[in-house]
């Protein structure tokens, strides 16, 4: 780890996370404004969502709008959130690592006293800090919004909401790994965009087919993502245990593997 | 100060470098020449630690540059022939977070080679000129005043003005007793500044030499115009002097350390006028790759 190269890479980037994060908090505050409207009508909706065919209720994670957490998980936690740090997984992990090395600047970090292992090492750790920052401001805006527009009228379990968002935070700890692995590896910038942006968006796809249609809901144990089920959090007793440690594992692996590789691998600079 | 011994790589295509060994004394300016795509950059970025020599190796006072790294770059300053910044940063910070990383706290060199450059440190990154560029990149690889420097073909982008400075300053550092290493394309930039030169071409060292031997390789082209054709045709037709072609009152003469019978006949007739050619390396040592060629 090299401290005033975190610190660097951080301010650089912070526009961008900052672009994220307040873009998901005020995304979870409007959530949360809407919630009263439609908790009175739930039963309805709850209706509504029933006559869809199954798969799209589970695919989405419609999984009722009885509790404040369980339509947020519906409605943001499903799809919107995950669409949008997928993006910005493939988009940092390729600035932090491929851009460098692709335009040259890496060999000014590297002509410096440091080695190439804390070089990864610190751009690992300032991915890992983007996504960490999205998500504290997400979990705050949330409890912002229960306070605000919500008060005691309606459920709202602490619990499962911030089970939620760890859950999301190591999701795409994991994601991340495997697209800094890719960057870290990559010579070109567009490439290594386009082939961590193909892995993650398969994996989310998949997941989401499986999701619509049980004959191939096998499709889904090749992706990280159905460790990840917000439907289920909400819903109360889903055992984490299995995908935490899947996800944490996966996440140290790639991230270990890059800082590795990247010491042994021939730079084009 | 700086030993390369016996490096090589090979890329897929066949290129790469083969068995390149040279030594860089301390204090000395040693010059890197040959023509684009020789291997030029890829010796450098072994030298640097950027790539795994597939045999052979690079020390810099005695530390492997490969195994080394996190030390030995300490006493290095490094100028890269593509010149390109992190984004979003200003010069002046981008020079601060330079000298931050090399760990450096004293500004005043800095300040001082700014002021001889003579530009805003202060301009947006994105906004510069190449030539702006290259004089940040230059701060950077001198201003924490390392034993050996390495620069890679330093003064493109640069205008004649500033290529003067840039060469002053290299000078003054080594009188200070700063070791260069200073890879180009174009001889004379080399001839300026070093005490010697190795000469790659496709990856392998065809030559080490002292730089007043190389100038006596070197090959010069010189168009002399005479008053008349008369003075052109004797002068063609002068002993020793190895005439390239003739177009009217104009002769093409190629020199090669022989200025003295160059000059003497030429003082025979009326001249006009006189150009020399810039070439490129391959025609400045021509006889010598075809001797070695030849040799081969």
């Amino acid at each position: 780890m090299n401290a005033v190269l975190y610190k660097q890479m951080v301010k650089v980037n912070l526009q961008g996370f900052m672009n994220f994060a307040i873009g998901s908090a005020f995304y979870m505050l409007l959530m949360f404004w809407l919630y009263p409207g439609i908790a009175q009508n739930a039963g309805a909706i709850d209706q509504l969502v029933a006559s869809m065919p199954e798969g799209v209720g589970r695919a989405f994670g419609l999984s009722g709008f009885g509790s404040a957490e369980a339509f947020i998980s519906g409605e943001y936690y499903g799809l919107i959130l995950l669409l949008i740090l997928a993006v910005m997984c493939v988009q940092l992990s390729t600035q932090l690592m491929a851009k460098l090395v692709d335009q040259g600047s890496m060999a000014y970090l590297l002509s410096t006293p440091t080695t190439r292992g804390k070089v990864a090492f610190t751009q690992a750790a300032v991915m890992t800090t983007g996504l960490l920052l999205i998500m504290v401001l997400t979990t705050i805006a949330g409890f912002i919004g229960k306070a605000w527009f919500l008060g005691d009228e309606f459920e709202f379990h602490v619990g499962r909401f911030v089970q939620m968002n760890v859950m999301v935070f190591l999701l795409f700890f994991a994601v991340g790994g495997i697209s800094f692995l890719v960057s870290t590896l990559a010579n070109d910038e567009k490439k290594a965009r386009g082939i961590s942006g193909l892995i993650v968006f398969l994996f989310f796809s998949m997941d989401l087919l499986g999701k619509f249609s049980e004959q191939i809901d096998w499709i889904r144990r090749a992706t990280l993502f159905s460790l990840y089920d917000p439907g289920k959090i909400v819903a109360g007793g889903a055992d984490l245990t299995w995908p935490v440690i899947v996800l944490a594992t996966v996440g140290l692996v790639t991230y270990g593997l890059s800082v590795a590789l990247f010491r042994r691998r021939d730079l084009p600079l | 100060m700086l030993n390369v011994d016996h490096l090589t790589k090979k890329f897929p295509n066949g290129r790469g470098i083969f068995d390149v060994s040279f030594a860089v004394n301390r204090g000395e300016v040693f010059g890197f020449l040959g023509p684009n795509g020789a291997g030029k950059s890829t010796t450098i970025r072994h030298i640097m630690g950027f790539m795994k020599p597939e045999a052979g190796f690079v020390t810099v006072n005695g530390m492997d540059t490969w195994k080394e790294q996190g030390k030995v770059q300490a006493c290095i300053g490094y100028l890269p022939g593509e010149i390109s910044f992190i984004e979003g940063m200003t010069g002046r910070t981008f020079l601060d977070f330079m000298a931050d990383m090399q760990g450096v706290k004293d500004r005043t060199a800095r300040a001082r080679l700014i002021d001889r450059l003579q530009f805003d440190v202060n301009t947006p990154i994105r906004k510069m000129s190449k030539g702006m560029k290259q004089k940040v990149g230059i701060v950077a690889a001198f201003m924490h005043g390392p034993e050996l420097i390495i620069l890679d073909e330093p003064t493109s982008g640069l205008d004649p003005l500033m290529q003067k400075v840039f060469i002053e300053l290299v000078l003054e550092e080594k009188a200070r007793g700063t070791t260069f290493l200073m890879s180009s394309h174009s001889f004379p930039e080399i001839e300026r500044t070093c005490d010697r030169a190795a000469i790659i071409k496709d990856g392998v060292i065809v030559a080490v030499k002292d730089i007043h031997e190389l100038q006596s390789m070197q090959r010069k082209l010189f168009e002399v115009t005479f008053r008349d054709q008369a003075d052109a045709e004797a002068f063609r037709a002068s002993a020793g002097l190895q005439v390239d072609s003739q177009d009217g009152v104009r002769v093409r003469v190629a020199v090669q350390g022989n200025y003295d019978k160059f000059a003497a006949e030429m003082a025979k007739y009326r001249v006009r006028n006189i150009d020399v050619f810039t070439q490129n390396l391959e025609d400045i040592f021509m006889n010598y790759y075809d001797r070695k060629e030849a040799a081969q």
